[in-house]
């Protein structure tokens, strides 16, 4: 289980791991640090199982001045650090390593400051995503970005990985939706980026920050966009025989100037997993299935509809299912967010993310194919299909080590198909140790050094994060 | 005045590692339409040599296109498959009294955005690649074609806004939106501000979509005070918003439909800042402030007997300041509310534009500016 | 998730359940955001994704359980709101039995907690024993500031503040204007602490049962169904306690005149409801104990096949209490809420209604801190909707919620009887 490596421990850190320790226990209160071995393990992955590394210790501090604490004490103690939302990253985001320590977020989750005329809301960034629109749901808003592990998965998380969801079509992803951060930076300052108005003059930090994996800092609060929840909503299920004929009709929607809030594919494995899950209605005697949402009073979802409806005709669409109450609109996204546990019941599985030009579709979907049972797996497919965010679970089983290798080589072919086509490896779920490795397929050694580069300003010694997104070789440092 | 005019990222790098190893400095310029003419530099490159259309899949609402490439050319091209910039940037050229053609690298490296800002986003949230050089002359792309693309860090975001203080962008990719079907504006005439203010910002609080929100105060001419609200999307569904929003805000009279040309040019007036045209204004600042907040600067603002254009779905207001304003004094007024503001035409000499009050955030900007641009040769006044 | 057990480990038949659960579990996270105790303390290792690692960890290495460990399992409230939320269909329930009953063959407790659960053990499941323990109890509650100061007296502490003011008399129901046409027959389960707390609840059911037309069997006592024991690990007593009940119904279900076994408190109801599979390796009683699974109903459950007449529009406001054991170890969640409309109430949910209300069996007693935060948030939800009455299921969650609130709170079967003809509860005044 071993094919992706991690950086040697600093055996002098190991060496003092009792004077870092203490150092850490005379810094805040004592139910804010776990040292003991027993209970660091269940802090050794997220969900990403198949690596996992012990943590020195685990901090869960409860304010931004903690945070700033803790970092300038390991930054002046030459400690590395890895910074943890919910622990839900699929790309092993939050896995730590043995010479580092955690700093989990997940007690900054309180709701600080709903300013209603501006539709903004300040929140600390431990809170979980549907948490932020719970929040506002009262007075009518919403939080756009909806990662299907919305449920579990923090602001802050949503920060470092940029995450986006199934409506993003619309409404975009965090990037686009959040107006400034407080950073704690690997020195212990605290940065305040953006604010309640937008586009802050000078060169976008926060724009740089989200996305950048818990390697520029941590981000202990936020000020988010909301935005006025729609009249109402009605995902629509349709049939088709078979994927190219889903994608085509995909393609075509856009091409007719319609975009829906979202569209969702699913092939037929990953429809029987979730409809055995969520008895959401889901149709099983089709080959291909697209979830179309759309928003509005209901005329205007009636207007839209028809005109989806006469595109799904002309590509042959089989089956046609309305949402017809709140209750099935919540199973049928339910089915869809829960995809990647409900796999689960069959099989473990490996996760991917790559995005593709969705004129790719019908090709990558049958190379895909082709890929995964070269290798003597099977895969179930969900995914974005409005922007091309693709999402194989190639299954596995993960006591067999060669079947592992197996599909984390299959996973590798996929992604690097990917970029061959025109897209990228990682469409939201974030490069993580995952995709480490596979970085040079897309970027050329001055690309990546000109991001690590970059990096360098906020964390030159390496400290954050630092066995993630950039291969282990070949990495910059400033002389 | 210009020194060099490349006609591939190639080209362009090799002259950026000739120009660093002489020490030259660098300053780019597009169209020249926002009255910006690089200064304090020994060679001004131009990227008029960059240009066409280098992809575009109308299906994935994707265009890529050289830096240097005219955005009329661009929006041509997506014109005629229906579809469109969401972020409808901001023409400098009346404000300015400039004259040449904006380009498509220039609106993104000033991260352009529009009376869209708040419904669809800046130029930033739609870029989703670009290809540049930065100061070791080297070609960096980041980003791609694709609209999800998390993979490593994000310079598109740092490059969009950067006014080429980083490097020179050689390409960009946006995503794209379809033009909608339809649009109309609701005008409501002869609201004060506070009315307006609170029509607007309960209106972008319903579930009708708004457009795009402006109020263009009473300027002492025929038409009077105008507050706007702009809906786009297929007919009925426009119509049925129309009945909705004029029922909603009934006690403010009922608003005027507007459509077609007139409504184009309403808004073209609000987007490029046409009521500030005038020399009159020595400087035209433009303010990017919380709606909360905005009443107390409006009020600061009317003490004064300032003109102001409120473009609310622009996040920003426009104020039109007389030739011995107190420049900084407004900016702290300004800042004191969590705002800041730009001085987009002035008489005065503007200060370095990415100035930051907070010395850390200020040496991170200068870090980055180093990393991709160590011996400090493009645009060098900016930071 | 992968496991590393020895196989000769899973020729247990536990172990290979166990190891089962792990399997299915892929370490998403999502039931870290439902779990009580982790929205209390945002520590994963009380939350059931930290759990299952700790207890996997503890299991696949045959480690004895260590205080930590111990401390973090005995956190859990067994609300079961995990299994509700879990995609995967991880079996956290029967993995955190099979946790607790290691914890209990292999950590020697300190003395005061092992004398605390020993007396729990020793007294709640016995009726009379209880009703004893009661009196003396209120005897002792003006000491209750001193014993807290004793070293485990926190509990002592929140044990005395449980207990009742005043013990309501202990009629036995009696069956009575039975309808002439006999519809069905059911046995009862008498229970154990409920009918100390509040003898009402089984006589309400009895009258509206009767009214109904459906037969009482009179079957022996089943004494505790065993859940008491089971949620402390004691394993062996919870079989003894499972096993006598089915010996006390299993001739009438074996004579094929049981349409039912219905249970009034849902956290019995959940316990019955697994006997199939606590007793599965158990040769003389596997057949029985999933007979009796199989026939296991709540009330709700089975009033809800009886097709209730539509009653006039009441004035009360009712804020249904769904128990843990209710909405995620039985996942009943319409029936209660729709017999209450049938009977003519408005029926309002409660804000943040997965989340337990800290009772949990023995919880509240074992675990007094965590216990008191859950009863504070769920009463302030309860109070947002602002209702007249609350109605549950579960004679745990009456008494939790009824120590932090003055709202009346009844259970479900008492209102219901009250609409369709019987006694207004005495806690309505």
């Amino acid at each position: 289980m071993t094919a992706i490596a991690f950086a040697q421990p600093d055996a002098a850190i190991l060496a003092r791991r009792d004077a870092i320790v203490a150092g850490l226990a005379a810094l805040v209160p004592s139910d804010v640090l776990i040292t003991n071995p027993d209970e660091c393990r269940a802090y050794e992955t997220d969900a990403f199982t198949a690596y996992r590394r012990m943590p020195m210790a685990v901090l869960l501090p409860r304010s931004t001045q903690e945070v700033a604490a803790i970092m300038a004490f390991c930054q002046e103690q030459g400690v590395n650090v890895v910074a943890r939302g919910a622990g839900t990253s699929l790309a092993g985001g939050a896995i730590p390593q043995e010479d580092a320590v955690v700093i989990g977020v997940s007690r900054l989750n309180r709701v600080l400051e709903f300013d209603r005329p501006n539709r903004t809301l300040k929140v600390e960034a431990g809170i979980t995503n549907l948490a932020v629109s719970a929040a506002v749901a009262p007075d009518g808003f919403f939080y756009a970005p909806d990662p299907s592990s919305q449920l579990a998965c923090t602001i802050a998380g949503n920060i470092a990985m940029n995450s986006g969801g199934a409506h993003c079509l619309k409404y975009g992803v965090t990037t686009n939706n959040v107006l400034g951060a407080t950073v704690v930076l690997a020195d212990g300052s605290i940065v305040e980026l953006g604010g309640d108005a937008m586009d802050m003059p000078g060169l976008d930090l926060l724009g740089l920050i989200v996305g950048s994996e818990g390697q520029l800092g941590i981000v202990t609060e936020a000020i988010l966009r909301v935005l006025p929840l729609a009249e109402g909503a009605r995902p629509v299920l349709f049939g088709f025989d078979t994927s190219e004929d889903a994608g085509a009709c995909v393609a075509a929607i856009i091409g007719a100037g319609i975009v829906p809030v979202a569209m969702e594919f699913m092939d037929k494995p990953a429809i029987e997993i979730c409809e055995a899950f969520a008895k959401a209605g889901y149709p099983l005697d089709v080959g291909a299935m697209l979830i179309i949402e759309v928003e509005g009073s209901d005329d205007e979802i009636d207007f839209t509809l028809q005109k989806i409806v006469e595109i799904a005709n002309g590509h042959g669409v089989k089956v046609i299912k309305q949402s017809r109450s709140a209750t099935e609109t919540a199973q049928i996204w339910k089915g869809r967010k829960s995809a990647f546990g409900a796999t689960g019941r069959i099989a473990d599985y490996l996760c991917m993310d790559g995005t593709i030009p969705t004129s790719q579709l019908p090709y990558v979907l049958k190379r895909m194919s082709e890929i995964v049972a070269g290798y003597g797996l099977r895969v179930a497919n969900v995914f974005h299909a409005g922007d091309g965010n693709l999402h194989p679970l190639i299954l596995f089983n993960a006591n067999d080590p060669e079947e592992l290798a197996k599909a984390e080589m299959a996973g590798a072919d996929i992604l690097t198909l990917c970029v061959e086509v025109g897209g990228c490896l990682t469409g939201e779920h974030g490069v993580g140790i995952e995709k480490r490795d596979l970085m040079p397929k897309q970027f050329t050694r001055e690309e990546l050094d000109q991001q690590m580069r970059v990096r360098a300003v906020f964390d030159p010694q390496w400290r954050l994060n630092p066995s993630k997104v950039f291969p282990l070789e070949n990495r910059w440092m400033p002389q | 005045m210009t020194d060099f005019i490349p006609l591939s990222a190639p080209e362009l790098a090799q002259y950026v590692r000739q120009a660093s190893a002489t020490g030259e400095t660098l300053g780019v310029i597009g169209g020249g339409t926002r009255g910006l003419a690089p200064k304090d530099v020994s060679q001004i490159v131009s990227t008029s040599g960059l240009s066409g259309i280098t992809f575009y899949e109308p299906s994935e609402m994707v265009i890529g296109a050289r830096a240097g490439t005219p955005l009329t050319d661009v929006e041509q091209a997506l014109a005629d498959k229906g579809q469109m910039l969401a972020f409808e940037p901001m023409d400098h050229r009346p404000l300015m009294a400039t004259r040449g053609q904006p380009t498509i690298g220039a609106v993104a490296a000033c991260n352009i955005s529009g009376p869209r800002r708040v419904s669809a986003g800046a130029a930033r949230d739609h870029l989703i690649g670009i290809e540049m050089v930065n100061g070791r002359g080297e070609i960096i792309r980041s980003g791609g074609r694709v609209m999800k693309n998390v993979t490593g860090l994000d310079l598109v975001k740092l490059n969009a806004g950067a006014q080429g203080s980083l490097g020179i962008l050689t390409e960009v990719i946006f995503k794209l939106m379809p033009i909608r079907e339809q649009s109309l504006t609701l005008c409501w005439h002869g609201l004060d501000e506070a009315d307006a203010i609170a029509l607007m910002g309960e209106a972008m609080g319903t579930p009708f979509e708004i457009d795009a929100a402006a109020h263009i105060p009473d300027y002492g001419e025929e038409q009077g005070a105008r507050t706007l609200l702009r809906l786009e999307g297929f007919a009925p569904s426009c119509t049925y918003r129309f009945k909705q929003l004029a029922r909603l805000f009934s006690h403010h009279g009922q608003p005027e439909k507007i459509e077609g040309e007139k409504a184009r040019a309403l808004w073209r007036m609000v987007a490029n800042a046409e009521p500030f045209t005038s020399p009159d204004f020595a400087h035209v600042l433009r303010v990017h402030i919380a709606v909360s907040k905005a009443p107390r600067l409006l009020e600061y603002a009317s003490g004064w007997g300032v003109r102001t254009l409120i473009d609310w779905s622009g996040g920003l207001i426009w104020l039109g300041l007389e030739p011995d304003t107190d420049i900084a004094q407004w900016r702290q007024q300004i800042a004191a509310l969590g705002g800041h503001a730009r001085l987009v035409r002035s008489s005065q000499v503007p200060g370095p534009a990415f100035a930051s009050p907070d010395e850390k955030i200020a040496g991170l900007m200068s870090g980055i500016k180093h990393a991709f641009d160590p011996a400090g040769i493009f645009n060098p006044g900016i930071l | 998730m992968q496991t590393q057990f020895a196989p000769e480990r899973l020729a247990d038949s536990q172990m290979a359940e166990s190891e089962k659960i792990l399997r299915s579990c892929v370490h998403c996270g999502f039931c870290t955001a439902t779990c009580p105790t982790y929205l209390l303390e945002g520590d994963e290792l009380d939350s059931p994704r930290g759990r299952i690692y700790l207890i996997k960890d503890m299991l696949e290495n045959d480690k004895p359980a260590s205080a930590d460990v111990v401390k973090h399992v005995d956190r859990c409230l067994s609300c079961l709101s995990c299994m509700t939320t879990c995609p995967s269909g991880v079996h956290y329930m029967h993995l955190v039995d099979h946790a607790r009953a290691h914890i209990e063959k292999t950590y020697r407790r300190p003395l005061a907690d092992r004398f605390i659960r020993a007396v729990l053990a020793a007294i709640l499941p016995y009726p009379n024993r209880f009703r004893a323990a009661l009196a003396l109890g209120r005897l002792g509650q003006p000491l209750a500031p001193v014993l807290a100061k004793l070293p485990g007296g926190e509990r002592l502490k929140s044990m005395l503040a449980l207990v009742p003011q005043k013990l309501p008399r202990a009629p036995k129901p009696t069956q009575q204007n039975l309808a002439a046409a006999k519809k069905g027959r059911v046995a009862l389960l008498a229970g154990c602490a409920q009918q100390v707390l509040d003898p009402e609840i089984n006589a309400a059911t009895t009258r509206l049962l009767n009214r109904l037309g459906i037969e009482i069997a009179d079957t022996k006592d089943t004494g505790c169904c065993g859940a008491l024991v089971h949620h402390m690990g004691k394993e062996h007593q919870g079989h003894v306690a499972a096993k006598r009940a089915i010996d006390a119904w299993w001739p009438e279900i074996e004579a094929g005149k049981l349409d039912a076994i219905i249970i009034t408190a849902s956290g019995c109801g959940t316990t019955i409801k697994d006997y199939g599979f606590m007793l599965r390796d158990d040769p003389d009683y596997a057949h029985k104990a999933k007979a009796v699974s199989e026939l296991a109903l709540d009330i709700t459950q089975y009033l809800a096949t009886l097709d209730l007449p539509k009653g006039e529009p009441r004035e009360e406001v009712i804020a249904y209490h769904s128990a843990c054991s209710m909405q995620h170890g039985q996942q009943i969640r319409d029936e209660p809420k729709n017999l209450l409309k049938t009977a003519g109430f408005t029926v309002k949910d409660v804000p943040e209604g997965h989340i337990c209300c800290g009772s949990a069996g023995t919880y509240n007693i074992l675990q007094p801190g965590f216990a008191t935060r859950l009863r504070d948030r769920k009463v302030k939800n309860i109070e947002r909707v602002a209702p007249d009455l609350i109605a549950t299921g579960n004679i745990g969650c009456m008494t939790q919620i009824g120590t932090g609130t003055d709202i009346p709170i009844i259970h479900t079967i008492q209102v219901l009887d009250w609409a369709y003809g019987g006694p207004k509860p005495a806690a309505l005044g």
